[in-house]
């Protein structure tokens, strides 16, 4: 029963103290790129989520089952770049193939993934911190729960900015940076939640 | 294992990830697009939720706007 309670912690914590957008900085770009309506973000957040969950399950036996016993985890950046390529190539094949319906939400995002370092970012840190299997999937989890859940509420808040009047100068990418700030100061909020 | 042995390892390792990735990308980009969605690219259409303003169908789109 512990053993269940420390992972939904873990996967609390990665979802709202250590955010990846808000925190970490992680995936600025499609962030404030996509977040600009809520149908869209909600598409995006979708496909990075389960990216990073193939991610973290096809990466975390290939370093600690393959490039540590060979000797040579130094080459985990460049495999882990190849394999989260790979696999957005392979997911878009199946969805082309299969969904047309996901293909048309998710097609011309398809690519903004594989340049999105939160993806990375989350097999990096399972490999750099020496992470369990389990807490690494914790990890992807929430991760990419927060992801989510941050890209959702911030195309909520920019649809709503449409009908304000704001100046000029202010209007696009920077009330959106100020906007995304504001959310950081706010999940800020969550610091301590789990001990 | 001697040194030469861990690079031959890691760049066979390397290979294979991109041949798999080649092959991915190879079978991708032959696969029909289903019906509807043919043309998805860059177009004003599929930009309405894009915000660089640097780009020449954001300014086409903003003018036919105004």
């Amino acid at each position: 029963m512990e053993m269940i309670i420390s992972y939904i912690l873990a996967i609390v914590s990665y979802m709202l103290i250590d955010n990846v957008v808000l925190s970490r900085f992680y995936g600025i770009c499609s962030f404030i790129g996509v977040g600009n309506k809520v149908k869209s973000a909600f598409s995006m957040g979708l496909a990075v989520t389960f990216v990073i969950m193939m991610a973290t399950l096809v990466c975390y036996p290939l370093y600690f089952f393959v490039l540590v016993p060979a000797g040579i985890p130094f080459l985990d950046t460049l495999v882990y770049i190849l394999v989260i390529a790979s696999l957005v190539q392979i997911v878009g094949l199946f969805i082309k193939k299969n969904s047309p319906t996901l293909y048309k939400t998710l097609g011309i995002y398809l690519p903004l993934i594989t340049t999105n370092c939160a993806v990375l970012g989350v097999v990096q840190t399972n490999s750099d911190a020496s992470l369990d299997f389990l807490t690494s999937l914790a990890n992807g989890l929430g991760t990419s729960i927060g992801f989510l859940v941050v890209i959702v509420l911030f195309a909520c808040m920019r649809e709503r900015m449409n009908g304000y009047n704001i100046p000029k100068a202010m209007k696009g990418v920077p009330i959106a940076l100020i906007t995304a700030a504001l959310m950081a100061l706010a999940f800020m909020g969550f610091g301590g939640m789990v001990g | 294992m001697d040194q030469v042995g861990y690079i031959i390892l890691a760049i066979s390792i390397v290979v294979i990830l991109l041949a798999v990735f080649v092959i991915s990308f190879v079978l991708y980009m032959r696969t029909p697009a289903p019906k509807g969605c043919e043309k998805l690219g860059i177009g004003p259409k599929n930009c309405e939720d894009c915000n660089v303003e640097g780009c020449m169908i954001y300014k086409q789109r903003h003018k036919k706007e105004e």
